[in-house]
């Protein structure tokens, strides 16, 4: 079990995270979620023992590791707990086979147990060929691997990645997916995974919490983060497409959505109403529940086609079966759904 | 589900330790502590002690006495004078090098950026004395230059005092300049260039819109630094200069402490640290908000250089004067007159006495040349010594201060550290001995005074070069990212572990190009040495002073040809070690 309590991270005046509680079981996949700057490196480095929390606890398995009311912490190393860096940092001085033997060195481990383990990890991520070689002479998915290899050989009982995939082209982010995931099932390791890409969040994740300005928007599994979104921030940052917020405001004879009346019934004025991008539709001439906008970008995925159209103040993605008769530039009718899947305060909570 | 947890009993604590001082406060403290003891220390003592009693007066006699006029006022005078001219001679020579380096199509461009460091190589007393070998005239009595042995009568103000002093000091410190300059412009990419040409802008148009204001703060810098250097130096005015009796503050500085009034001295030395620390501080701030200029470089590739036409073979051959008369000339007239028994006759009756003769009463006094020279043989083991315990001294030390300030910058402690550590930059060398003997010069608690001791030389140096070792320290940490010692750190290594294993064999080459430049500014330097001096502990720069001063010219021209081999030497190997083959830089 990993428990962080009301753990407050304060850079002189700067509040970089703010009152986080959460806990996972063993063996959960933990995605810290967000936009840069939102403190989930800080919440990372905490964890690993790199910082010490300005207010708060981090318990692993019962056992307080870091507790920063009382300025108090676990060395980084005798917290049973392991970090892939975002650069990787691996030691460029020291082949693939000494960056991955160097810890269990330190850790005073005897040579043929050291010796049989490195060739283990080394196998299990597919680099053995590559043992002799040094860092520069690989490439940057090999260079990813062998981070992950150095960080597991010592069996840590929770996994820290740091924006690990960010470094990687897109395909090779795909493949080194699956590969984190089915390492996670290998190890068995309770993991915490930081990144800003939510569809890797969605697809790893066995609980995420959605992170913005320091403190946790939402947390929960994936599926309650898209079918149950407690706030507008949520509700725009995570599935795919995200989904479209629309601000409702009355004027003197009703609802006003986008420029147009609607028959809309918000539970507050200024709310805005959340559609999911399938639930919009391209229609063909205007009718009572279309909003007249500008074609801006169309493309097709997997056999479906992603229309996105544009207001001066408004943005709407939908995702329909045939391409749009207009073209980018020209207008078109974005049909909205009778009710919207939910309904956010102006200040962002859930009303509805 | 968190409520729930929040509940439970106290938990147990795994075994940790609480952190009272935020991590790396104690080696930051350590640093501070060692650096206020090297630094910060001698120079209060230098301050305190003008403040005592019975020295409190000699402040009245330096500024407003009666002597003033000769103790300070002529002498600052004449340090200003050389402050000015050489900084800008040095703004103009540098500046056209790096220029016609780094920006024109000028050939044997590789060789002429080569030249055109090396003066920095060579002991600034090096030139003086060449100087004196050719230009010396009959006024002093005593042996006359090639010039004059030529058949040519040297006027007195070529031959000594402001003029010779000048142009030495310019021909010196002009490849300080030249550095700085050519860093700075090789930042202009030729896509500022190419931007400026699209825009319509031409050659003189581009130069002056574009590429100097650009440089302008590394003009800036380098006018002040080669200022600091000038009004500090004192091998050169005190061997062109004072046999007709023109001083400057160092060498007033050095007569006073000399003479033995000691106060006065003290209070001559605070006067000129507090100039060249002015004109350090405001050149800073004249240029300190331009700074982020050099940062606006993107990608920009080969410059685009400046097609000189005709013009080519007229600006080469001034190159070759320039660089000619700064090091080719200097270095063949040193070595002839090692080997000339007169200066008045450099290239006839050559002679291996100076460097390997037994004494003969006949030549010289009787002075042994210089492998059979007790006391010079002694100074060279002290010399070399002494560079290699302060090269090794202080890399440990500007490694350790870098690397406590690299890892967290913010904060008071780390600020003090990097201010402190540049503190050195401010005071001229002559000063900063003139401090080391107000401090060590008595006991200190429990110690016994370590003037005249081979512990304070080591000490004084180290010191000295504190802001050089530093700078090479955080370069060479900056090269080992953050996150490649915090990953070692997760391994449950120790800070001696990690440096050994991690920083260390990454930095190295760093590392030892760092040592071996300070081993190099130590052997050569003089104006720090020349207080601490004593006949136990002699080093090579000293000894070859005194005999200058003496008029044994061959013997100090030898041994400075002594030191410019080490020094040469030095680089070279630095240069072989950089260049050594490491695996992990290939490809």
């Amino acid at each position: 079990m990993l428990e962080l309590r009301s753990v407050t991270k304060r850079f002189g005046d700067v509040d970089a995270v703010r009152e986080v509680s959460l806990s996972v079981p063993d063996g959960a996949f933990l995605v810290l979620l967000g936009p840069s700057g939102c403190g989930k490196t800080t919440l990372l480095r905490m964890l690993a023992g790199l910082e010490m929390p300005s207010a708060g606890q981090i318990v692993f398995d019962g056992q307080v590791v870091s507790d920063g009311d009382r300025a108090w912490a676990v060395d980084p190393a005798r917290r049973n707990s392991g970090l892939v860096f975002q650069s990787y940092a691996l030691w460029p001085h020291m082949t693939v086979r000494g960056n991955v033997e160097w810890p269990l060195k330190v850790a005073g481990m005897a040579r043929p147990e050291r010796e049989a383990r490195v060739a283990e990890v080394l196998r299990m991520l597919g680099i053995d060929g590559l043992a002799r070689r040094f860092p520069n002479e690989i490439s940057g998915g090999q260079q990813q691997r062998v981070a992950i290899a150095r960080t597991i050989a010592p069996r840590p009982g929770v996994l820290l990645f740091d924006e690990p995939l960010s470094n990687l082209d897109a395909k090779l982010r795909v493949e080194m997916r699956t590969e984190l995931m089915r390492l996670h099932r290998a190890t068995g390791a309770t993991t915490v995974y930081v990144t800003h890409d939510q569809i890797e969040a969605m697809t790893m994740a066995s609980h995420v919490a959605v992170m913005r300005a320091g403190r946790v928007e939402q947390f929960g599994t994936p599926l309650d983060l898209v079918e149950r979104p407690e706030t507008a921030f949520v509700a725009t940052f995570v599935g795919t497409p995200p989904g479209n917020l629309v601000p409702v405001r009355r004027n003197g004879t009703g609802w006003v959505v986008g420029g147009r009346h609607m028959p809309l019934e918000p539970p507050a004025d200024g709310a805005q109403a959340l559609f999911r991008a399938e639930t919009l539709r391209l229609e063909g001439a205007e009718g009572p529940r279309t909003l007249p906008l500008e074609l801006a970008e169309v493309s097709t995925i997997a056999g479906r086609v992603m229309v996105t159209a544009i207001a001066p103040d408004l943005r709407l993605t939908a995702v329909t079966e045939a391409l749009p008769a207009a073209r980018v530039g020209e207008t078109v009718h974005i049909g909205l759904p009778e009710t919207p899947a939910a309904w956010f305060a102006p200040t962002g909570e859930r009303i509805g | 589900m968190t409520q729930a947890v929040l509940d439970d009993p106290p938990l147990r604590h795994a075994a940790g330790r609480r952190r009272w001082l935020a991590p790396g406060t104690g080696l930051k403290l350590v640093v501070l502590g060692l650096l206020a003891l090297l630094i910060v220390m001698p120079l209060l003592s230098t301050v305190l002690f003008t403040l005592t009693e019975e020295s409190r007066g000699a402040w009245g006699d330096v500024l407003a006495g009666r002597l003033s006029r000769a103790l300070f006022w002529q002498p600052l005078l004449n340090t200003l004078v050389i402050g000015v001219v050489v900084s800008v001679a040095c703004v103009l020579l540098g500046g056209f090098l790096a220029w016609l380096v780094v920006m024109t199509d000028i050939p044997f461009r590789r060789t002429i950026g080569v030249m055109a460091t090396l003066p920095f190589m060579i002991p600034s007393f090096a030139s003086a004395l060449a100087w004196g070998s050719l230009f010396r005239n009959g006024r002093l009595g005593g042996r006359v230059g090639w010039l004059e042995g030529m058949g040519f009568s040297v006027p007195d103000w070529l031959a000594w005092g402001m003029v010779p002093t000048l142009v030495v000091l310019s021909l010196h410190y002009f490849s300080l300049a030249f550095t700085i300059i050519a860093a700075a412009l090789a930042t202009v990419s030729s896509d500022l260039v190419e931007a400026a040409q699209i825009a319509g802008a031409r050659g003189r148009r581009i130069l002056m819109g574009i590429v100097l204001p650009v440089v302008t703060p590394a003009l800036v810098a380098a006018g002040s630094l080669c200022f600091a250097g000038a009004v500090s130096n004192f091998a050169t005015p005190a061997l062109l200069g004072l046999p007709v009796r023109m001083q400057t503050l160092a060498t007033r500085l050095y007569g006073m402490i000399s003479v033995g009034q000691t106060a006065r001295g003290y209070v001559i030395g605070i006067l000129l640290v507090l100039i060249s620390a002015a004109v350090l501080w405001a050149a800073n701030r004249a240029v300190s908000g331009r700074r982020s200029y050099a940062t606006i470089t993107g990608k920009g590739g080969r410059a685009k250089r400046f097609a000189l036409g005709r013009a080519r073979l007229p600006l080469l051959l001034v190159a070759a004067l320039i660089l000619a008369c700064a090091t080719v000339v200097p270095v063949i007239v040193l070595f002839a007159s090692s080997l000339a028994p007169s200066s008045a006759a450099l290239f006839s009756n050559w002679t291996v006495h100076y460097w390997i003769g037994e004494s003969n009463p006949a030549i010289a006094q009787g002075i042994p040349g210089i492998v059979h020279n007790p006391d010079i043989l002694r100074a060279i083991t002290v010399t070399l010594t002494l560079g290699v315990a302060v090269a090794g001294a202080g890399m440990a030390l500007g490694l350790l201060a870098a690397y406590a300030t690299a890892r967290s910058r913010a904060g008071w402690l780390s600020a003090t550290i990097t201010q402190v550590s540049f503190l050195p930059l401010l005071v001229p060398g002559i000063a900063f001995g003139a401090a080391y003997i107000a401090w060590a010069g008595a006991p200190i608690g429990p110690f016994p005074a370590l003037y005249g001791t081979f512990l304070l030389l080591v000490i004084a140096g180290t010191a000295y070069l504190v802001p050089f070792s530093v700078q090479t320290g955080r370069a060479v940490i900056q090269q080992v990212s953050g996150e490649l010692d915090e990953s070692a750190r997760l391994t449950g290594a120790g800070l001696a572990r990690r440096l050994w294993a991690i920083t260390v064999p990454l930095a190295v080459r760093g590392l030892a190009a760092g040592g071996i430049l300070i081993f190099v500014k130590i052997i050569r330097d003089l104006s720090l040495v020349v207080l601490l001096f004593t006949p136990t502990m002699p080093v090579m720069s000293v000894l070859a002073y005194r005999y200058a001063s003496e008029g044994f010219t061959q013997f100090a021209n030898a041994i400075t040809c002594v030191i410019l081999v080490l020094s040469v030497a030095a680089t070279l190997l630095a240069e072989r070690l950089q260049a050594r083959s490491q695996p992990w830089l290939k490809s």
